[in-house]
């Protein structure tokens, strides 16, 4: 799991320790040099010491100039190149044949020589470079010392202060997990650091969009079991009627109306589950190419025979076939619901039309009936769930024109509801959005 | 004993009424609040059976309005609302009893019968005027002790007159308890009843009061 505290302290790490060998790469380069020029400076004055004048008899040389434990090797020719001096026996110095400073390199190391001529003798001071080398990382090791000293410190100040940074989104953190299924009102976004706030705000727009959701949803499952107990309860009745019957015939009428009864019910729970499927959020069939005039054909086959029990003169007046995408099921249900209110709402020997039309690339399937129509005033709330419009004795569930524009809204279809031919009857027009399928 | 029910569902309405009926209840249906407040000007029945979610007026309304104009009816609200506002709302306007739907009938009967008993000032389930006792729970009928048979009209003409003892009914207000909206009345068929409650309970039971109707006495 990546926890951003561990991340931070990490690269804080890394990135403190890639600093502190940096400075001490520089410290060391930057003494060298300076430890360089000192100890030349030394073997220069060193070579100066010597007596101008020569030498007696051969002595050792004034060396308290120099430290002790610095190795410097001192060698002395004469006039005629003869050496007459050597310090260090026992390791043979490097020779150097120019003048002034040069660094000569031996099998044993780099050594740092200055050559001079004092008065008539050749004197040549010599030291290994190692001595520089070593003065140089004792000071790097100085500079990076105090910084590796505090690096417990620093680890532990950078998970401190991180975890304190983090704190917010704990508390946020805390809050929504405390939360039941049911508190959706908004976390409280004041005091916020910015880097959470939009964290907190995108949560609070998910949560007040899963409250609208969900206050649809429940709004729909009260008013559904409501619906639910109006035909129930006439269920019930009619069994009640049929247990106090005596006679056959009265028995033979009671069942009747229990079939009924049983059959308005079922009705309303398939509508219900129809509007649930179609519902946007429910998983959706994918859309394919689907024949308006194929399924009005179909819508008006299945409602021959209740038309014909009306005589109602049920037609289709186009057959040219279009084409649009859409989910087949679901035009079909919403064309059978129109035509279903057609029918029901179309008094006797009245005519209920179905038409698939197309033009300049939009599809329309229309249906038009001979019954009551619907007042302009209450064209819009038609479409609500459960509204049966101001008529008595009517057993619908209330859901025809809820479900028919769920399935154009599914479609990006328009609806528009007027009147019949001759300012009678009711007309309904879905168009569908201009689609590349339609042949003009 | 005429009700009228108010009730929008075809199916619930049909049920309840062959119910009342066969419980020995006169019924008439109307479908709206606006048939509902034309048949209430009828002052012929003794309970209205008020359905609350009604087209053209809500149901609250027409109580609201019948109980302003001075309608003493009892009245039993049958609804599927089941929320405590609603039946709180609804008593609060004027109703006397509150039952929700899905109902058994013979709670209904029994609420109805309730609430006619408590209009007349009565405690005691059994109507008893002078040596007849009258069951309306279950139609038993008994005369100096002992158990009669009655039809249902008779029963239901029995009712009326031991409902209210000293009051005074028209043959039409007879005709108007017996018989609701689209059953024939036979000319006759009230005097034929009365014929037949004299026979079986004594000629003095119910009295005629020339050029008014027909009166069972407190104390015959």
């Amino acid at each position: 799991m990546t926890s951003i505290r561990r991340q931070l302290l990490v690269w804080l790490v890394l990135g403190f320790s890639l600093a502190t060998i940096a400075a001490a790469i520089g410290v060391y380069r930057q003494a060298r040099l300076e430890a360089g020029e000192i100890l030349d400076f030394q073997l220069q004055q060193m070579a100066a010491a010597f007596p101008k004048e020569g030498f007696g008899p051969l002595t050792m040389p004034p060396v308290a100039a120099i430290e002790p434990g610095d190795v410097v090797v001192v060698q002395i020719w004469d006039q005629g190149g003869v050496q007459v001096y050597l310090s260090r026996p026992d390791s043979p110095p490097p020779e150097s044949h120019g003048m002034g400073f040069s660094t000569v390199s031996t099998p044993d190391g780099d050594w740092r020589v200055y050559s001079a001529i004092v008065g008539n003798n050749v004197i040549q001071v010599s030291q290994p470079t190692s001595v520089r080398e070593e003065l140089a990382a004792a000071m790097a090791l100085r500079t990076m010392l105090p910084l590796l000293v505090l690096m417990p410190l620093l680890i532990l100040l950078i998970w401190i202060t991180v975890g304190r940074g983090l704190k917010p989104l704990n508390v946020v953190a805390s809050a929504v997990g405390m939360r039941s299924a049911e508190a959706l009102q908004p976390l409280p976004e004041h005091g916020l650091p910015t880097e959470v706030k939009p964290l907190v705000s995108a949560l609070n727009e998910l949560l007040a969009r899963l409250g609208r959701s969900l206050s649809f949803q429940r709004s729909f499952i009260a008013d559904a079991a409501h619906e639910l107990r109006t035909p129930l309860a006439a269920v019930q009745l009619q069994i009640q009627v049929a247990e106090r019957t005596r006679t056959d015939d009265e028995r033979a009428a009671a069942f009747a109306q229990l079939k009924g009864g049983v059959d308005r019910a079922t009705r309303l729970v398939g509508q219900l589950l129809a509007l649930a499927r179609y519902e946007p959020e429910a998983a959706e069939q994918p859309f394919a190419p689907v024949n308006l005039t194929d399924i009005a054909r179909d819508v008006v086959v299945e409602r021959a025979p209740i038309a014909d029990a009306k005589e109602i003169d049920l037609g289709l007046s186009s057959v040219a076939p279009t084409q649009i995408m859409g989910d087949a099921e679901a035009l079909r249900v919403m064309l059978g619901n129109l035509v279903d209110n057609a029918i029901h709402y179309t008094p006797t020997r009245g005519t209920v039309d179905l038409e698939v039309r197309t033009q300049s690339n939009v599809s329309c399937l229309v249906v038009t009936d001979t019954g009551p129509g619907i007042p302009p005033a209450e064209r819009e709330r038609v479409f609500d769930r459960f509204y049966r419009g101001d008529t008595a004795g009517q057993t619908g569930s209330g859901l025809g024109l809820a479900i028919v524009r769920r399935v154009a809204q599914r479609h990006r279809a328009s609806i528009e509801l007027g009147e019949g031919s001759g300012g009678r009857g009711l007309k309904v027009t879905v168009c569908f959005p201009e689609n590349p399928l339609a042949k003009a | 004993m005429r009700l009228l029910l108010v009730e929008d569902d075809p199916m619930i309405g049909e049920s309840v009424g062959q119910g009342l009926r066969q419980d020995g209840f006169t019924v008439d249906w109307a479908r709206d609040g606006g048939a509902a407040e034309l048949a209430l000007d009828n002052k012929v029945y003794d309970l209205l059976l008020l359905d609350l979610g009604l087209p053209k007026k809500e149901g609250l309304d027409v109580l609201k309005t019948m109980r302003r104009r001075g309608n003493k009816m009892p009245v039993l609200i049958v609804t599927a609302r089941d929320a405590v506002v609603e039946r709180v709302k609804g008593l609060d306007s004027g109703a006397d009893d509150y039952l929700v739907k899905p109902f058994a009938l013979d709670e209904l009967a029994a609420r109805i019968r309730a609430l006619l008993r408590r209009q007349s000032g009565r405690t005691d389930p059994v109507i008893k005027v002078g040596k007849v006792s009258l069951n309306p729970a279950t139609h038993e009928v008994t005369f100096q002790g002992e158990s009669l048979a009655f039809s249902a009209r008779e029963f239901a003409l029995l009712e009326v007159f031991l409902d209210r003892p000293g009051a005074v009914f028209s043959r039409e207000q007879l005709e108007e308890k017996l018989y609701g909206w689209g059953e024939e009345v036979e000319s006759n068929t009230v005097e034929v009843y009365i014929h037949t409650l004299r026979r079986k309970l004594g000629q003095d039971f119910i009295k005629n009061i020339r050029g008014v109707g027909y009166m069972v006495p407190r104390h015959p």
